[in-house]
């Protein structure tokens, strides 16, 4: 037997709201002196929001205490939570920073084709060849239209240029 | 001059190739645009409105709206087959088109959004039509108490997308709101989250959001589990939505155009809330409500009616009054300014053939719609039948295209990918992600019009009760969300009560 998500989730909440509260407002959150309402304060909707957002994490914790749920039959969906499968997410996860941060060094049309390959890579696809030619042609068709129809500066890169 | 003396001049003024060309140009444009994730309809306005310089008037404003109506129908076509809604206003779609077309229904789904969208489109325009002084003056009676007691309102529609779980849905709701906060102040113009980062002085990207949370979700899920697409790319099934289902969504339709219409007469709503609100009174009221966010064509309907009732009411505050009632009909305005007109009462009286040519184009750019809609649905389903480990990075790279050309920063491509993350969390623990970006959404306006108020009445909380307007808004509020305890009380109870015949019923 299993706590429902809605307990973790309220528990979540909480900390959220107490991390709002005690630190993240307090501390990004600039106000002037000369603010004459707290109610006009640049701090008074995100703390009135913590709160909201406690009285729901409360409320989720005690929905959440009630209800005891059984624990999934998972056997089907076992194979998704190996270790492999979280692999896959942490790739997909470095994928992407790797992708955001190459595109101003290798241009958007060559950083979304490695993109899009190591993408079709990662989710194990059946159609290699198709992925592969669409790899190549998916950015150059986007580049096309975005640069030389929309007018949009899309970034080209320190290697090589397109026209 | 005489109404019919209105309708004979613009009648003189649209009636040539060159008007029905420019419409039906726009609409394509429109609805291509629309389709792609990423590519807004506002988008596609901006990018068009160049090439009405060389137009005359009402060729080239009549080419912008045929954009602007093609867009906000087009954005369902993603939004159903790839979970991706191509324009905010298609946000709804989503939540029962997309699980259609993993029925293998894509093809019905498709085709009750275009019947939905052009009905609705059609009594938007008929309602703009006779209706433009009164909605119009109604809506300039709103000062900011009035619009905040209206979004806090419309906020209520979050019980009607929060799925199984009310609580969870007001959890995303508040996460929404608070992500909203990120920015410069709206008073005192301050920092709030931003971390002296100029990216986020503005506040986060709505589109870098909006993707965020629809698109990337999909992707990271396919990389979790690529088994769960082996051997089935999705069947757009072999049946057209019948004569049957569209009656049977009628009701729904209807009550969805006329929400669009209210809702698009106020300067600043928008589609988005319109579609949602109008789902959410079509799940209440339906008799298959349990179906709604599983695949339920009249949801499908409903969202679309909604979005689409909008299109021709936003143009009432634009006509009537030279208000923008959005961002796209801001653009239009450019276009008016262009061409030396002032959109605004005088309009009615100096260039009426302009002002009734405009509504005899909105009404053949319905029809229009029809005709283009169909072929491009046939068009562009065979998006479905990609396989889907190509058609998943395929979006990915379209999304980082999208997100990017919206403001031309590669931060915000960031954002998108921080959302996707915070998105796919949310799928992963069944928290909706519609609460999130509809309180997003309304976040600043509700804010916005809050310290308004405050400062118009000296932080006196009994401005927000000061009239008959305000004093409707907060009963129906009341009403509603008493409504939503009551039903998420009973709906508890019920699945209380089957869990626990579940577990006798295994236990014996």
């Amino acid at each position: 037997m299993l706590k429902s998500s809605h307990f973790t989730i309220g528990l979540a909440s909480l900390a959220l709201s107490a991390f709002l509260f005690l630190f993240a407002i307090p501390t990004w959150v600039t106000t002037p002196g000369n603010v004459s309402n707290v109610v006009l304060s640049p701090v008074f909707w995100p703390y009135a929001l913590s709160g909201v957002l406690a009285l729901v994490g409360a409320g989720l914790l005690i929905m959440g205490s009630r209800e005891i749920v059984a624990a999934p039959d998972d056997a089907a969906d076992a194979p998704a939570h190996g270790t492999e499968a979280w692999m896959r997410l942490g790739a997909m996860a470095v994928l992407m920073a790797v992708y955001a941060a190459a595109i101003p060094r290798l241009g958007m049309v060559w950083a979304s084709m490695l993109a899009f390959a190591a993408a079709a890579f990662l989710m194990r696809t059946r159609h290699p060849l198709p992925a592969l030619v669409s790899a190549v042609a998916v950015p150059l068709i986007l580049y096309a239209f975005f640069a030389h129809v929309a007018s949009v500066a899309v970034p080209q890169g320190d290697f090589v240029r397109l026209p | 001059m005489s109404f019919i003396d209105s309708i004979m001049a613009g009648l003189a003024l649209v009636a040539n190739v060159e008007s029905f060309l420019a419409l039906a140009i726009g609409v394509t444009v429109g609805v291509i645009a629309g389709a792609i994730p990423g590519m807004s309809a506002t988008m596609a306005v901006a990018l068009t409105l160049p090439f009405t310089f060389s137009l005359a008037p009402i060729t080239g404003i009549l080419l912008l709206l045929g954009v602007y109506k093609g867009g906000i129908f087009a954005g369902s076509i993603p939004a159903i087959l790839i979970k991706t809604p191509g324009t905010p206003a298609s946000s709804a779609t989503v939540l029962d088109g997309y699980p259609m077309a993993e029925k293998g229904q894509a093809g019905k789904a498709l085709g009750m959004a275009l019947y939905a969208s052009c009905t609705a489109d059609l009594i938007s325009n008929m309602a703009l039509i006779m209706f433009a002084g009164i909605l119009a003056s109604f809506a300039l009676n709103f000062g900011p108490p009035e619009f905040f007691t209206l979004i806090l309102f419309s906020l209520t529609i979050i019980a009607g997308v929060s799925g199984d779980s009310l609580l969870k849905g007001i959890f995303s709701a508040v996460l929404g709101l608070l992500f909203a906060t990120v920015g410069l102040d709206l008073v005192y113009g301050t920092n709030r989250f931003n971390f002296n980062d100029p990216n986020l002085m503005g506040g986060l990207n709505f589109i870098a959001v909006l993707i965020g949370l629809f698109a990337i979700p999909e992707i990271l899920n396919m990389v979790w589990n690529p088994a769960s697409a082996d051997g089935k790319t999705r069947s757009l099934g072999a049946k057209w939505v019948t004569f049957a289902e569209y009656k049977r969504c009628f009701r729904s339709i209807i009550r969805g155009s006329l929400i669009g219409v209210f809702l698009g007469s106020i300067p600043g709503i928008g589609a988005a809330p319109s579609a949602f609100l109008s789902y959410s009174e079509a799940r209440r009221k339906s008799k298959n409500r349990e179906n709604f966010g599983k695949g339920e064509i009249e949801g499908v309907a409903a969202s679309e009616a909604g979005n689409n009732g909008v299109a021709g009411a936003t143009l009432i505050p634009l006509l009537a009054l030279g208000v923008p009632g959005d961002v796209i009909t801001a653009i239009i305005i450019g276009a008016f300014m262009i061409h030396g007109l002032q959109p605004g009462p005088m309009m009615f009286i100096m260039n009426v053939d302009i002002i009734y040519g405009m509504f005899l184009g909105l009404i053949i750019s319905s029809v229009l719609l029809l005709f283009v809609g169909s072929i491009s649905i046939r068009a562009f389903r065979y998006v479905a039948d990609i396989p889907r480990g190509v058609l998943f990075p395929a979006v990915m790279v379209l999304c980082v295209y999208g997100v990017y050309a919206v403001n031309n920063n590669i931060f915000d491509v960031g954002v998108m990918f921080a959302m996707g993350w915070l998105g796919y969390i949310m799928l992963r623990a069944n928290i909706p992600a519609a609460p999130f970006l509809i309180a997003f959404i309304l976040g600043p306006l509700l804010e916005d019009n809050f310290r308004q108020s405050m400062l118009m009445s000296g932080s006196s909380p009994w401005i927000l009760a000061r009239g008959p307007i305000t004093w409707f808004f907060w009963t129906v509020t009341l009403i509603t969300v008493v409504a939503i305890v009551r039903a998420g009380v009973k709906g508890h109870r019920d699945a209380r009560r089957q869990r626990r015949a579940a577990a006798e019923t295994r236990a014996g």
